[in-house]
């Protein structure tokens, strides 16, 4: 209907949009209540959907009360940001957040690699079949190798994320320098630029907000790689926890474990984007 | 000897394309302000990167001071029409950006001596702002704050800031409002008298060619599988009288292989010598 509401430009007021962006999270939490309460009356005792306060109670033990090794050393009148850093649930998070870092850390050569293949057509030329062919290998697949090769320790686990994430991080910087236009290079090299000029101060700098962007989106890539790991060979780890506790079925500390990875990388995301738009306050996002 | 010489410069994409350019002899001495004229797709732009060195020629030379010229360098100045400022940068980190680089590696950027020149190349390029008729104020602004005809004076600041020793705008003009391009057009000459650098501008327009250029060579090509060649070379009279320019307007159409309306441009400024231009911009005719 020609001169019908064009629902494409209906937006919704300040009020409506909180009440639309909030309206499935109420809704599944909702659900889960209700859901929660049948098994109960059913089975006061049931594990597999635990109620709210019975998830608040697991949760504080997790948060607040030490884990095994600790319980000694911690005395009966720590405080509560002691009895936190002598928890269960922060050992877990120090232990996957490191893993998780060095992970990261390892994708800046990969981004150099990438500026370098789009850049010189000689690298290009000598890296991008290979990198292309082992983009395509699941890197999950790789694991037994993995284990073999670097035994079970933090270095196989690294290894897998690198292996896992690496070569779309080179590719994604691969398209993003050749993307950028060649006048752009052209004009440094007129202005006296040499190739590494144009290579860190010219192209790199220019991609480097689109590259954030890429790690960014990559971050959930990274945590899966990094769970898989933890959860077949660790001591340690948010996803060692789960894995251990899916054994006795403790879903009350599951789920809480689950929200929080969730929270973690929420906030590494919105950290990501405020750093981002921090250094570089020209980039305009498409 | 000629600044620029194209010795029977051939260019062609592929073994089995059409050429783009075929057997262009031509020679451009010191100090000439050259406009190159013809219809899209002549190669026009093709002529201008072989200067540049980004583009190399599939037979003949094309030779700066007598040297094959075959990357780009500092020679050359470059204004292309879109991408000509890096976005990344402000107006004066675009500005000081030539000098920066050129004096200073990667490694001599560390010493004390880098931050003292840098004040200097500061003040060099806060002279050229103001010279460009920007404000001060507009230095700390990024590319896509400004409007494109700013963004096009920054980019013309940039590449003088080095001094080339020939400047090449590829329809560096060609997307700004007709307001704007005349000023940028009074800018240009202004900057071409005071520099005496040797100029090559790409552009559609016959009246614009006539009224920059002491130079308007056009290409055009036979037919579609010939590569364009020199139609006309012409030297314009430094004043003529308009029904003079009418009959080079004719010409040059003529020899572009179109016989066109005058566009917005044209028909606002009309047929102009650089004089006249002088008269309509208020500025004394030594000034264009």
């Amino acid at each position: 209907m020609p001169g019908g509401f064009q629902l494409v430009h209906a937006k919704p007021n300040r009020t409506a949009a909180i009440l639309l962006s909030w309206f499935l999270f109420v809704l599944g939490i909702g659900l889960y209540v209700h859901a929660a309460q049948k098994r109960h009356q059913g089975n006061a005792e049931d594990r597999v959907v635990p109620t709210i306060p019975h998830m608040l109670h697991s949760t504080y033990d997790a948060a607040f009360k030490p884990g095994e090794d600790d319980e000694q050393t911690l005395g009966e009148n720590a405080n509560m940001p002691q009895r936190f850093l002598a928890s269960m649930l922060w050992k877990d998070t120090k232990a996957s957040a490191r893993r998780f870092f060095y992970s990261l850390l390892l994708l800046i050569p990969a981004v150099f690699l990438g500026l370098h293949m789009g850049l010189f057509p000689y690298v290009g030329v000598f890296f991008c079949r290979f990198v292309l062919f082992f983009d395509k290998i699941i890197a999950l697949s790789l694991l037994p190798i993995l284990f073999i090769a670097f035994g079970i320790d933090e270095l196989s686990k690294i290894m897998l994320i690198v292996i896992g994430v690496t070569p779309t991080i080179i590719l994604d910087t691969f398209n993003l320098t050749r993307s950028v236009p060649q006048e752009q290079v052209v004009k440094a090299f007129t202005l006296g630029a040499g190739d590494f000029d144009v290579a860190y101060r010219v192209i790199l700098r220019q991609i480097a907000p689109r590259v954030l962007n890429s790690i960014r989106l990559n971050l959930k890539a990274v945590m899966l790689f990094l769970f898989a790991g933890e959860m077949i060979a660790s001591t340690d780890g948010l996803a060692y926890r789960i894995a251990l506790l899916r054994r006795h079925m403790g879903m009350d500390v599951i789920i809480p474990y689950v929200l929080w990875v969730a929270l973690l990388l929420f906030l590494v995301d919105v950290m990501m984007r405020l750093i981002n738009r921090k250094l570089h306050p020209w980039f305009r996002e498409a | 000897m000629a600044l620029i010489q194209f010795e029977n410069v051939s260019v062609a994409y592929g073994a089995t394309s059409h050429p783009v350019l075929s057997n262009i002899d031509l020679s451009i001495d010191e100090g000439e302000f050259v406009c190159l004229l013809g219809q899209t797709g002549c190669g026009k732009s093709t002529l201008l990167r072989l200067v540049l060195g980004s583009e190399q020629p599939s037979a003949g030379r094309v030779l700066i001071d007598g040297v094959p010229h075959n990357q780009p360098d500092p020679t050359c100045g470059y204004v292309p029409q879109k991408y000509s400022l890096f976005p990344d940068k402000t107006v004066m980190g675009n500005i000081t950006f030539g000098p920066e680089v050129s004096e200073f590696n990667m490694l001599t950027r560390l010493t004390p001596r880098y931050f003292r020149q840098r004040r200097e190349f500061r003040q060099t390029a806060m002279q050229y702002i103001r010279r460009i008729g920007l404000q001060d104020a507009d230095a700390h602004k990024y590319p896509d704050q400004l409007s494109g005809g700013m963004q096009q004076r920054v980019a013309i600041a940039q590449a003088l800031v080095n001094h080339p020793r020939i400047l090449l705008l590829d329809e560096a003009f060609s997307a700004l409002d007709p307001g704007t391009r005349r000023d940028m057009q009074v800018l240009i000459r202004q900057l071409w008298r005071g520099t005496g650098i040797t100029l090559v501008f790409v552009t559609h327009n016959t009246h614009e060619a006539l009224q920059l250029g002491t130079r308007v060579i056009v290409l055009a090509r036979e037919t579609p599988n010939h590569g364009s060649h020199v139609a006309l070379d012409l030297t314009v009279p430094s004043s003529c009288p308009t029904d003079e320019v009418s009959r080079l307007v004719a010409r040059l159409d003529s020899a572009a292989g179109s016989a066109r309306e005058p566009d917005e441009f044209t028909s606002a400024i009309g047929d102009s010598t650089p004089r006249d231009l002088a008269a309509a911009t208020n500025l004394l005719p030594n000034e264009i």
